[in-house]
């Protein structure tokens, strides 16, 4: 080799070297100088393209560079340098070369298309744009030079510009759907929604194969609100077997602007299983999980998406609200960092985590005490609903526990209590007794004694009166009572009656007692018939004991218009006279008050040889059932209304 | 367990018909511990009457398949007149407990001294709250219903409650109802926000919170 490059260095001879492959020994001759700069131009191409087939582009490009520099305004070697140039991507320099070449011929319209193309791969958009309208100006009715000139223009956001070209484009080859593609994205870019619309349907029925027209025409409708027309355009491209990624992901949007969300994301899950790799598809599936309230799996979908790509801020945006809404504060303060320190500057990401701050102080543990973690939900024992017995025992304790309270409260402030509830009704009978025995002397109508005659009477009044008008009273005193849900306005009412009963018959024993042990001849004749007639107008006073406090309940003066009533009572009862001294026809009259009968049955039964015909026991019971009915039935009705919190 | 079958509940206001609950089924699932949120008026503690049985719904069935308290609640289930010891034997016998012991725990707990032996209207309404706490305690319910009266008292009467209901949580439940995040945080792991007639359970008490702040924000 060596002796051969001291023979000769001339032109044939590197010729025959370059076609030989002898290339490195042939760029070291060249480099040695020598030859015409002519030659040396035309050599330094040959050796450039030998090196650029062998794989060597850079030492390509010097080589080329070299003849460039030697002969920079040979046509030939411009042409060939931007050749080279632009396949080695080196745009600057074959923007350069293209240039030159345009001096020495600028007729040559493919020659700008070929600058423009340069140009705007160097980055130089405007120059490419000159250019590329200068080839199209110079060659009108090529489509091609058209479309890429406003491609450029679209791609720099000059859509006005760029839509004469295309429609220039577009009316030269009709049926070519990339130009309706081009063109329907400026006129939507544009706002003319119809054109837009139009082109893109166009563009598809041309290729209904082409995915990217598909695409486009459902990305079209979809944002000029035509969401079914695209949702359908979509599924039939998806169903004809031409499935793929993005497909699905339009699928999805559309869906969920149709707000089927469970459908939008179905198509979402395919579209990530085909490609995995997308961020935005996970992030767009997370908030469909978050619109469905299902956050586990938007918290998950969304933590997938950040991770994709870490330096995005619009995933982690979406993992702070989702960590925020499922009370995980924690991670939402974690990532909310990781945001700021994203875009320190953006104030919608600054409040949101400001927001997650304010609630994590809320939610601090304070000073208070802390009760242990539950992990697990203990095992609970359900009892089923209590049945009658138990309910019925539950109510005798309920009944039971009102009438011990009502005894400590029926004479509050009295250092006697109930001694005083026992006392006052003896001491009622004893006064009237010495009265009546006092100012009329003689017999009294039955029996010998004026004692046992106004017993006789009082007794049964007492058990009327007493239990009907403290039952009045049941509801409305025992209001914060009825706020305990075992104690029902049925039990307090019958409670009071239960208690005045009670009492009456323990004064009853204790005066019968007392006659007995000062001398009176006092006892009953017929015991069984006393009780019948003490709980016949104990139940008549339970009525109408129900039917007052009802009516209490909601007309607060109706306790003084029955106080009234009872006064009356007393002198329609018979109770300091018997029914015989009236005339007869007065006597048939007051024969309907139930009192009346009342005290008649108790005298009939206490005193053997006193047997009034106008006593009738049936009438009496049947008075009692009606004004019992009535008043259970007022109090069953109207429970709700009475229980009502004051 | 208590569960509400097609509940409708109303009442009447200066304003007109308050609907509280309109045709709700929910059930609070037992051993879990619920807190009821929602704004002013919403009716929790008409709801929390529904659940213990102090008031009836206007429609549909509430079933309960437990010992449900009586609502602790400050709105008072005793009697004025009475002592609270003689509401403590009251309460002991409704629920058919031990009187003696009764009455010695509700005495010891509520911490009233002379008091517990004085009508329960010469009370403040910290004694009360006091006496309300201790009575319901004393009973061993299933679920407890506390409405709104978890911060009464001093730091320690508060130590005090929560540690007894800590000790009782291991075999009983609570649905609170209260306005302060924490408290309900501190004893619930699920929530149930009330609003407009109907009622959304949660089974995050965190969520429910969430919810629930954002409902206020809304509103404000």
């Amino acid at each position: 080799m060596s002796d051969s490059l001291e023979r000769s260095t001339d032109v044939e001879w590197l010729e025959h070297a370059i076609a030989a492959g002898e290339l490195e020994s042939c760029r070291a001759e060249l480099g040695a100088g020598g030859l015409a700069a002519s030659k040396r131009a035309s050599l330094y191409c040959r050796l450039a393209e030998a090196l650029y087939y062998r794989g060597q582009a850079a030492d390509a490009v010097d080589c080329a560079d070299a003849a460039f520099e030697l002969e920079p305004r040979c046509p030939a070697i411009a042409d060939f340098c931007a050749w080279l140039f632009s396949n080695c991507g080196q745009h600057q320099a074959a923007a350069v070369a293209y240039r030159r070449l345009l001096e020495v011929r600028p007729d040559w319209a493919a020659g700008y298309r070929h600058a423009s193309g340069s140009l705007a791969a160097a980055g130089d958009i405007d120059g490419a744009i000159q250019h590329a309208a200068r080839a199209a100006e110079l060659e009108p009715n090529c489509a091609e030079f058209a479309v890429h000139t406003g491609l450029l223009l679209a791609g720099a956001g000059l859509h006005r510009d760029a839509i004469g070209y295309f429609s220039r484009a577009a009316a030269l080859a009709p049926d070519d759907p990339a130009v309706l593609r081009h063109f329907s994205s400026s006129a939507l870019a544009l706002g003319e929604r119809e054109r837009a619309l139009d082109l893109a349907r166009r563009a598809h029925v041309l290729a209904p194969g082409e995915r990217e027209n598909a695409h486009h025409a459902t990305e079209t409708m979809l944002r000029c609100e035509r969401i079914d027309e695209a949702a359908e355009l979509i599924s039939a491209v998806l169903a004809g077997g031409n499935a793929d990624a993005t497909g699905y992901r339009l699928l999805s949007a559309a869906e969920m602007l149709r707000e089927r969300i469970e459908v939008a994301l179905d198509a979402i899950e395919r579209a990530t299983a085909l490609a995995p790799e997308r961020a935005e598809y996970h992030q767009h599936r997370g908030n469909l999980l978050y619109r469905l309230a299902r956050f586990d799996e938007a918290a998950a979908a969304f933590d997938r998406a950040a991770a994709l790509e870490p330096e995005n801020p619009a995933p982690k945006r979406s993992q702070l609200t989702v960590y925020f809404d499922s009370g995980r504060f924690r991670e939402a303060l974690a990532v909310g960092g990781e945001l700021i320190r994203i875009e320190p500057d953006n104030e919608e990401y600054a409040q949101a985590v400001l927001q997650v701050l304010n609630r994590r102080f809320e939610t601090l543990d304070g000073d208070y005490v802390v009760l242990g973690e539950r992990p697990a939900p203990p095992i609970r024992t359900l009892r089923p609903p209590p049945g009658l017995w138990s309910a019925m025992q539950t109510q005798w304790r309920v009944i039971h526990a009102l009438i011990i309270r009502e005894t400590r409260t029926r004479f509050g402030d009295s250092s006697l209590g109930y001694g005083w509830a026992l006392a006052e009704p003896i001491l009622h009978i004893l006064m009237l007794s010495l009265a009546f025995a006092v100012l009329m002397h003689g017999r009294p109508p039955i029996g010998t004694q004026f004692f046992i005659f106004y017993y006789t009477g009082i007794i049964p009044y007492h058990i009327f009166v007493h239990s009907s008008s403290s039952m009045t009273y049941a509801v409305t005193a025992n209001g914060s009572l009825l706020q305990l849900p075992l104690v029902h306005t049925f039990d307090v009412i019958l409670a009071r009656g239960l208690l005045e009963f009670v009492t009456d018959i323990i004064v009853a024993v204790i005066l019968l007692t007392g006659f007995g042990a000062i001398g009176l001849a006092a006892m009953p004749h017929d015991f069984g018939g006393v009780a019948a007639a003490c709980i016949a107008v104990w139940l008549l006073g339970c009525g109408c004991g129900f039917v007052n406090a009802v009516i209490n309940a909601f007309c607060k003066s109706w306790d003084k218009l029955w106080a009234q009533l009872t006064r009356v009572l007393y002198f329609c009862s018979g109770i300091f006279y018997v029914p015989g001294m009236m005339p007869g026809w007065i006597r048939d009259r007051f024969a309907w008050n139930p009192v009346l009968q009342a005290v008649d049955w108790f005298r009939s039964s206490f005193f053997a040889d006193y047997q009034p015909h106008w006593l009738d026991r049936t009438y009496l019971m049947t008075v009692v059932g009606v004004v019992l009915l009535a008043g259970l039935s007022l109090e069953r009705g109207l429970r709700r209304s009475l229980c009502e919190p004051l | 367990m208590i569960r509400l079958e097609q509940v409708s509940k109303a009442y009447r206001t200066h304003n007109g018909r308050k609907v509280v609950l309109d045709r709700v089924n929910a059930t609070f699932a037992a051993g879990h511990n619920y807190g009821i949120l929602g704004v002013n008026g919403a009716g929790k503690s008409t709801l929390i009457r529904l659940l213990a049985g102090s008031e009836p719904p206007d429609r549909g069935r509430v079933r309960r398949y437990c010992r449900v308290s009586f609502p602790l609640g400050f709105g008072g289930t005793f009697h004025g007149a009475l002592s609270g010891r003689e509401n403590a034997a009251f309460i002991a016998r409704i629920y058919g407990a031990p009187l003696r012991p009764t009455i010695d725990y509700v005495g010891d707990f509520a911490e009233l001294g002379e008091y517990f032996t004085m009508p329960v209207n010469t009370y403040s309404a910290g004694m009360r709250a006091r006496l309300a706490f201790a009575a319901c305690l004393a009973i061993e319910f299933d679920i407890y219903l506390i409405d709104e009266v978890t911060e009464v008292g001093d730091q320690r009467f508060r130590r005090k409650c929560a540690d007894a209901f800590r000790a009782r949580m291991t075999h009983s439940d609570i649905i609170l109802v209260s306005h302060n995040p924490q408290t309900v945080r501190q004893y619930c792991d699920y929530g149930a926000i009330l609003a407009d007639g109907a009622l959304s359970l949660y089974d995050d008490v965190g969520a429910a919170l969430t919810r629930h702040h954002r409902m206020l924000q809304d509103a404000a």
